[in-house]
């Protein structure tokens, strides 16, 4: 019975880890070329939320197609807050990029809330589920677990096998090294800048095809703290650790949040965020390069 | 006694071994150059001697005390002082704070108030020339600046031993004497020992030192006096080799 | 050792600066509870820049100290409420306790995440604040996600009459007096080898280390003090004046993030910087709640980044510069 039922959270844990990886990997690519980190990761995943719910609702547009429109507005305020911002702090100190990823995100949160309002909204996509006996599976979460890997893979390939890509993973390895050798290391600022941020603005969408309730402007703040756990065990710089991450992190919140449900007298939600925590300061003092990392 | 004594440092980067068993000895009082391209390993020996990299074999020893794993700043107050490379300055400090910051950290530490530092830092800013500067912040000097406001620095520690990396590097040949007889006479007035690296400026090692250690490739091609070492064929050969196809 | 009163005049700006606030706040009325707000914005700048603005270490989970103390005096006056004749003693013993508790949480959190640096250890710190706030949440510690509730035990203790004034005007003059000896702590700190090697670390720390600094050491002293600080000031400015404490709030990463933007408005480490800061962002929080409510995050943010970008130094740091080689140097630190 308990095993059916862990069985069956690990399989929305998986799926839901996906998700959770395609929408770190914004956050640890950003992190890997520029070192900053976003500490507005959040409230870019709720714009994808937001754009998501606005196609359907108003538009009556599919979430699949909301991920093309996403991609763009996310590239597009990308570029934006890199040459309003980010590209007069690269060599700023942490205290200066990490109020201002903040503030930018406080800024999305509050332009959203005055657009759209702060109650929780939610939209009814109904396509079917498939009924797996341990746990029932609708189809939209299917579909964005297999976006998020879809994603993940175009993103490895673009890394590896185009200019651009190459560039980039040069920047990672070595700024300095690569700004010699030829690289135009603030065009690879800016476009990795909003990769990043097209990323995560796409993973708001899959994120709300998985949980399609809870939809408002201050949604992004537990994303964020969840990120940086996610990216922490992938090793914070590398965006494909961040995916395998997510994996790993949505296999023990569902995993551990069944188990703590058994125990007597504890809040098993409360303990499930502890146990991230506590994962992500484990990992901080013996291995800061993430679990996947050999060296 | 030597004052530093070095036995068969290795020093790797993953498969780049950029010090190779190399063994040296420094006496009391003693200056002696480092010369060596770039990319033979100085720069990294002398990290082995402060701490900040830890050798893989081999072992340091201070006045015959063996630090080869003392943390870095336990090695300051025994009586080692440094210049970087590529100045590093404590930016937003003035000349002033950045020199008594040396003075209150190194041999002097548990002698000294701030008060006391202050007096000390202004002493050392006068001798190598930077009075006009003692209140602006370090970060807007000039790279010549800096260097000398490092040097101050590293004075102000009272060391017993000074490295000096790429000491004049940048200079103009003028400087580079006035920096050769400023050396010279710091060796005579405060009794220290001067390491000082040099990639390529042959004016000021004949100046100054009486003793050349040339590395080559991490390892130790020779230790000599400096008008043998200067020409040993297997100096000129790495050394001045490529300018003859030029 | 003989004292130099010169090195001490940079506090009296800031000293002048917390009797006006006192001055207004009791004479005028209607005014006491706006000065009590920007005392605290002021505290928090001022204890929080001991440690983010000398060391450069972004602490994100900086309100966890607060929470802390919060709890420290909760727990002190719910437990020790039935001995009778304490009186005021019980609140000296909350201030210790909130203190003693902020150092144990320093000195565990210092030892996991002062090993790390720059994104690291804002991670890091982020980690603690929210892993500590779940684990009091999900083990039921101190009452979990209940809190605690005790008003009731302030009337007992104190007498009514007295918990009231306690909680509408002692414990907004603790947290003047907290500030005030924060800012002594500080300038005490810069005008002492402490303040050189903190210095240097934030500026290069490996440099430093080779200069026979012991880095470690220094920011744990740094760490330590800023956190006894805002234990003290979670005992005061949320224990006393409001007696209740809820894990959510007492661990809210917003009071971190106000505390950043009061030290970098001001200037990160300096001694007049967080009190101008506390001042800039206290007011126009206030002001623009009245003229444009429900807008001040929408205006703030904007303004935020345009600082960050055109004026890194803050506006103490600006002034500073300014008055270098004037007599107003000797007051401006």
């Amino acid at each position: 019975m308990i095993f059916e039922q862990l069985a069956g959270n690990l399989i929305q844990g998986l799926v839901l880890g996906a998700i959770y990886g395609m929408a770190t990997m914004g956050l640890s690519l950003i992190f890997g070329v520029l070192k900053v980190v976003n500490v507005g990761h959040g409230a870019f995943i709720m714009v994808g939320a937001f754009v998501t719910l606005w196609l359907f609702n108003a538009l009556g547009i599919i979430p699949i197609f909301a991920i093309p429109v996403a991609l763009i507005i996310g590239l597009a305020l990308g570029f934006l807050f890199y040459y309003t911002v980010m590209r007069k702090l690269i060599k700023a100190p942490e205290l200066a990029t990490l109020l201002a990823t903040f503030a930018i995100g406080v800024l999305l949160e509050e332009t959203i809330k005055l657009i759209f309002g702060s109650e929780f909204r939610g939209y009814n996509w109904a396509v079917g589920k498939i009924n797996l006996g341990i746990t029932v599976l609708p189809f939209t979460k299917l579909y964005a677990c297999l976006g998020s890997v879809a994603i993940a893979v175009l993103l490895y390939l673009w890394f590896n096998k185009t200019r651009a890509g190459t560039a980039m993973r040069s920047v990672v390895e070595d700024s300095e090294g690569a700004r010699v050798c030829g690289v135009n290391v603030d065009g690879v600022y800016a476009l990795s800048f909003a990769i990043g941020i097209g990323l995560t603005v796409t993973s708001g969408v899959l994120l709300t095809m998985f949980i399609p309730v809870g939809i408002n402007p201050y949604m992004g703040g537990s994303y964020t703290l969840k990120a940086f756990v996610i990216a922490v065990l992938g090793g914070l710089a590398s965006p494909y650790g961040a995916f395998f991450g997510g994996l790993v992190f949505g296999l023990i919140e569902n995993g551990s949040y069944t188990l703590f449900a058994l125990l007597p007298n504890v809040e098993p939600f409360a303990l499930t965020r502890f146990l991230s925590f506590a994962m992500l300061l484990l990992i901080l003092l013996i291995r800061p390069t993430g679990l996947l990392r050999a060296k | 006694m030597a004052l530093l004594r070095l036995e068969n440092i290795t020093k790797r980067f993953g498969g780049l071994v950029a010090v190779d068993d190399v063994s040296l000895e420094i006496q009391e009082g003693e200056l002696i150059a480092i010369v060596g391209p770039n990319g033979a390993g100085k720069t990294t020996l002398f990290n082995v001697i402060s701490g900040v990299f830890l050798p893989e074999e081999g072992k340091v020893f201070f006045e015959d005390k063996d630090i080869t794993r003392l943390p870095a700043y336990k090695r300051a107050p025994l009586g080692l002082g440094r210049t970087f490379q590529i100045p590093r300055p404590f930016s937003s400090a003035s000349v002033r704070e950045n020199v008594a910051i040396g003075a209150m950290f190194g041999t002097l530490a548990d002698k000294v108030s701030v008060d006391e530092s202050l007096e000390i830092a202004d002493h050392y800013i006068d001798l190598v020339g930077l009075q006009d500067h003692r209140n602006k912040a370090a970060g807007p000097l000039t790279p010549v600046e800096k260097k000398l406001m490092e040097i101050a620095r590293a004075l102000a520690m009272k060391p017993k031993l000074l490295l000096m990396d790429e000491a004049m590097a940048g200079m103009n040949p003028k400087d580079i004497d006035e920096m050769v007889q400023f050396l010279l006479r710091l060796k005579e007035e405060e009794k220290m020992s001067i390491i000082a690296m040099v990639e390529h400026i042959m004016r000021a090692v004949v100046g100054l030192a009486e003793r050349v250690m040339v590395m080559h490739q991490g390892a130790k091609l020779v230790d000599a006096s400096t008008t043998e070492a200067l020409t040993d064929p297997k100096v000129i050969e790495v050394y001045l080799g490529h300018s003859e196809g030029d | 050792m003989k004292v130099n009163p010169a090195k001490y005049y940079p506090l009296i700006p800031v000293y002048a600066i917390y009797l006006i606030m006192f001055l207004i706040g009791k004479n005028m009325t209607g005014m006491w509870e706006l000065m009590a707000m920007l005392a605290f914005y002021c505290a928090l700048g001022q204890a929080f820049n001991i440690f983010l603005g000398m060391t450069g270490y972004v602490d994100f989970g900086y309100v966890a100290f607060m929470g802390v103390g919060t709890y420290g005096m909760a727990l002190a006056i719910t437990r020790l409420v039935h001995f009778k004749g304490l009186g005021i003693g019980l609140l000296i013993i909350g201030l210790c306790l909130a203190m003693v508790m902020s150092t144990l949480l320093a000195l565990a959190v210092g030892a996991v995440a002062l090993r790390l640096r720059g994104a690291y250890f804002a991670i890091a710190t982020i980690g603690v604040n929210e892993g500590f706030r779940y684990l009091i949440e999900g083990a039921k510690i101190w009452n979990g996600s209940e809190g605690i509730i005790f008003f009731a035990q302030m009337n007992e203790a104190f007498g009514r009459e007295m918990a009231s004034a306690l909680s509408t005007f002692w414990a907004d003059v603790l947290v003047l007096i907290i500030a005030a000896l924060a800012a002594f702590v500080t300038l005490h700190y810069m005008r002492s080898k402490i303040g050189y090697a903190l210095t240097a670390l934030r500026e290069d720390e490996d440099a430093a280390k080779v200069m026979g600094i012991n880095v470690t050491k220094f920011k744990i002293i740094a760490f330590i003090t800023s956190a006894i600080f805002a234990g003290l000031l979670g005992a005061a400015a949320w224990a006393i004046k409001t007696p209740y404490v809820f894990p959510p709030e007492v661990f809210e990463i917003h009071y971190t993030i106000e505390a950043i933007i009061i030290v970098l408005l001001g200037g990160a480490g300096t001694l007049l910087g967080p009190v101008v800061g506390g001042l800039i962002y206290g007011l126009s929080k206030y002001y623009l709640a009245i003229i444009l409510p429900g807008f001040q995050l929408l205006i703030f943010a904007p303004i935020i980044i345009i600082i960050i970008v055109l004026f890194p130094e803050g506006t103490v740091g600006m002034l500073k510069n300014r008055v270098r080689g004037t007599t107003l140097e000797r007051y401006i630190v």
